[in-house]
């Protein structure tokens, strides 16, 4: 059950306010279909199931319904670590455009986290990439800046700019130039067991206020129980790195560049700063000093705290409102006394807001995935059928799609997808989804950089790895990541 | 050979070798397709990656956009720490793996060689870690070796030797070892199957002959078993230190090169310089060098081949 009083949901409002503004673009405040002034859980509640769309009829406009042609369509599709849920809603989108658009030939591609832009850079560079693609936020930029997308916005589709949310649409924009339409927008929480917090001497209806509380209650968890209290991820080349570190980063003050300011503008590099290495340090002291982190954090994803938790042997982690849909299936799939032994854990899953840093600082990453069109000469065969990309992406990006194909997860890429019937009955039915919507206002986008591929899978993770093996040490690690960027912003080799 | 001789010899030589690929111009025929196949798919990429050696590609600029540097790639290269770092690790990973794979390898050939009951299930047994794909195995291994539920851990914690689980991948100091034993238990089948292959050449007679002068096992083997395999042996090794050196798989998919680095060989890095990265210059940099180091062992593959050629010939 979600634990939030009715004093923090007081305050959460007011802060929320105040940083929706500061993640919104003026000229869309006014514009966009939800009031996101009032962006609350009690206000997504009242404005769920308030209007109804159809999807065909609109995406009709755009492509028509008996149109011609052909689509090589790759796709950030689900993974291990996903819950079966969303494998349906995934299913159910593909066997629907290919009913809704008989007489376009689908030729789709699912593709891991971890592996789609790799797979992608090299289909680039051999002119073979496919028409459109789904790509994780990361990505937008880095192939704009190379040209390699075309133009793409919101009403080339059918929508408005303002029926998205503006913090997204800054990752899909280069150099004033809109490339993609948003499909998702994600937002973590902060995951505890109730029952190991209660066996531990810990409030277990309480989430740690601060990062400074998270060290303490992973070190209490630990010296207590003989379990791991926080579920560290650090491992290099993979997204669920960032994800969870970034946050961390942010709330202390720190960042890469200046990127959790308003209005960045990612000229002064931030990693070395004291208040980023004392981000860093919280990390070396539950991992090195404390040992109260999965010592497996090193070559851990999310995917493998997963178990963990479910075995009772986690006492906290960052993820997705899904996680809960994960246990249950990871719950079904148990046997004998572990079967009961996860239910229990399950009973005990608690969702709250991520901690904050010393000054009161909180944050997330504002993550999710965009769709873009490829330009025709780096396209397999040199052309793109753009009226059968539109089509897709129209679909996906719909307030019905953009909803169910992040049901259990994150959030609907368009703003009106909060309005539908499905989110009414999301509500109802996924828990804790309150909790990821209260975390948006938080939310920061990574550095709209074509570089940020880099630094967010490579560089930060290298930096919590040299500090926390002692390779380096805090200082070291953060001054050698700082100098790294430096590098990397230089065009250096 | 042809001698040339006057004038045509005079000019070089090119023209007799027209003369010559035209008179035998069926024959040259017939290879063609191959010829063009290998300059496409092998000779091509090798000049592009030397040419792209020579340029620096950043992240923001797509490739046709790479700007020449020289050879600025190789100096930035040798005067990197972390060309030691890969390179140290490198040569321990392929000398340790293809030493000791060698080593097992061998001395199960010798042992399955004997004939006992069950003989046929144990060589089947030991041929599985050799047929299971090697990403399967990686994933199996890290599971094993899993530092908070792997099996190895929670044995030795059952048993009283260790008070937590051993740290094997996600410690700078034991993950190249624990990666090594994984690579040598997929690879030594290999090297047990060659050298069973090889002792099936041994002729009888002569170890009979042996046997009947008095030599005893040892004697035997290392005066008459071992020679005989020699040129068995050589390429055995080389064939499983070329494999090792480019070896990528099972470093990759355990620990991306982690943790900080501590288990990146020349392949992982590469991989992740181009494609994590896209620096795809210092990669082909690295790329070059590398097949120049495969090149030597390729030299000595052909050698030790052309060896086991001419002694059968002579045979």
């Amino acid at each position: 059950m979600t634990r939030i009083t009715l004093g923090g949901a007081v305050l959460r409002g007011t802060v929320s306010t105040a940083l929706v503004a500061s993640l919104m673009s003026a000229p869309a405040l006014g514009a966009a279909p939800v009031d996101l002034s009032k962006w609350s859980p009690e206000y997504v509640r009242s404005i769920a199931g308030t209007q109804d769309f159809d999807t065909a009829a609109d995406c009709a406009k755009v492509t028509p319904l008996d149109y011609k042609g052909r689509l090589t369509f790759w796709y950030q599709g689900v993974f291990e670590g996903d819950p079966d849920l969303l494998r349906q809603y995934y299913k159910d989108f593909f066997e629907t455009f290919r009913k809704t658009y008989p007489n376009i030939q689908l030729e789709d591609q699912a593709l891991t986290y971890n592996d789609l832009l790799d797979k992608f850079r090299t289909a680039l560079l051999g002119n073979a990439a496919p028409m459109a693609v789904r790509l994780q936020i990361l990505g937008g930029t880095e192939f704009a800046s190379k040209g390699y997308l075309q133009p793409l916005k919101p009403e080339d589709v059918g929508y408005s700019t303002e029926d998205f949310w503006p913090g997204a649409m800054k990752a899909v924009t280069w150099d004033g130039v809109t490339y993609g339409v948003p499909t998702n927008n994600e937002t973590m929480a902060f995951i505890w067991n109730a029952d190991i917090f209660k066996r531990a001497g810990l409030d277990p209806d309480k989430a740690p206020a601060t990062w400074d509380d998270v060290v303490k209650y992973s070190k209490q968890i630990h010296d207590k129980l003989g379990i791991a209290g926080y579920g560290l991820v650090a491992r290099k080349n993979a997204g669920n790195t960032p994800y969870r570190f970034m946050p961390q980063l942010w709330a202390y003050g720190g960042g890469v560049f200046d990127e959790a300011t308003a209005n960045p503008t990612y000229k002064q590099i931030e990693l070395d700063s004291p208040q980023s290495k004392a981000a860093l340090q919280a990390s070396y002291d539950m991992y090195v000093r404390d040992k109260s982190v999965p010592v497996s954090a090193l070559t851990n994803q999310q995917a493998d705290n997963q178990p963990l938790f479910l075995a009772g042997q986690l006492g906290m982690m960052i993820s997705h409102p899904s996680d809960y849909n994960v246990m249950l299936d990871l719950q079904n799939k148990a046997t004998g006394s572990d079967k009961d032994k996860a239910q229990t854990v399950i009973d005990n899953m608690r969702y709250g807001l991520i901690p904050t840093g010393p000054d009161g600082k909180r944050a997330v990453v504002f993550g999710g995935s965009n769709i873009h069109i490829l330009k025709p000469e780096y396209v397999e065969g040199g052309k793109v059928d753009e009226p059968a990309a539109k089509a897709i992406i129209c679909m996906w990006t719909s307030p019905e799609w953009s909803l169910k194909m992040a049901y259990a997860g994150s959030n609907p890429g368009n703003l009106n997808g909060f309005k539908t019937k499905w989110m009414k009955e999301r509500l109802d039915s996924i828990k804790f989804l309150d909790v990821t919507t209260s975390m948006l206002p938080y939310g920061i986008p990574f550095p709209a950089l074509p570089q940020s591929p880099e630094i967010m899978n490579i560089i930060v993770p290298d930096m919590l790895q040299n500090a926390l093996t002692g390779a380096m040490t805090v200082d070291q690690a953060a001054d050698d990541a700082a100098k790294r960027v430096k590098e990397l912003m230089g065009g250096g080799l | 050979m042809t001698i040339l001789t006057g004038k045509t010899g005079a000019r070089g030589g090119f023209r007799p070798l027209l003369r010559k690929i035209w008179a035998h111009r069926a024959d040259y025929a017939y290879v063609l397709p191959a010829i063009a196949v290998m300059l496409i798919v092998i000779a091509y990429p090798i000049y592009y990656t030397v040419e792209l050696s020579f340029f620096n590609t950043p992240p923001g600029l797509q490739l046709r956009d790479k700007i020449f540097v020289g050879v600025d790639n190789y100096t930035a290269i040798l005067s990197s720490g972390i060309f030691w770092k890969v390179t140290s690790n490198t040569l321990i990973w392929t000398l340790a793996s293809t030493f000791i794979s060698f080593v097992l390898g061998f001395a199960c050939a010798l042992a399955l060689h004997r004939d006992f009951v069950g003989r046929g299930v144990l060589r089947a047994i030991l041929i599985i870690p050799w047929v299971i794909s090697a990403v399967a195995a990686s994933y199996i291994w890290k599971w094993i070796y899993h530092s908070d539920f792997g099996i190895i851990g929670a044995v030795l914690v059952e048993l009283g030797l260790a008070d937590r689980p051993p740290n094997f991948i996600d410690s700078v100091s034991t993950v190249l070892p624990s990666l090594i034993v994984v690579n040598i238990w997929r690879e030594f089948p290999f090297a047990m199957i060659m050298m069973m292959a090889g002792l099936q050449t041994v002729p009888d007679q002569l170890l009979r002959a042996a046997k009947v002068d008095g030599a005893n096992a040892w004697q035997r083997f290392w005066h008459v078993t071992f020679p005989h395999l020699r040129n068995v042996s050589t390429v055995t090794i080389l064939l499983l230190a070329v494999a090792n050196f480019n070896s990528f798989i099972i470093p990759w998919i355990m620990t991306g090169g982690g943790p900080s680095n501590a288990s990146h060989i020349w392949i992982t890095h590469i991989y992740e310089l181009a494609f994590g990265r896209q620096r795809w210059g210092v990669a082909s940099a690295y790329s070059v060098l590398l097949f120049l180091i495969l090149m030597m062992f390729g030299y000595f593959y052909v050698r030790a081949l052309s060896g086991n050629e001419r002694k059968d010939h002579s045979a």
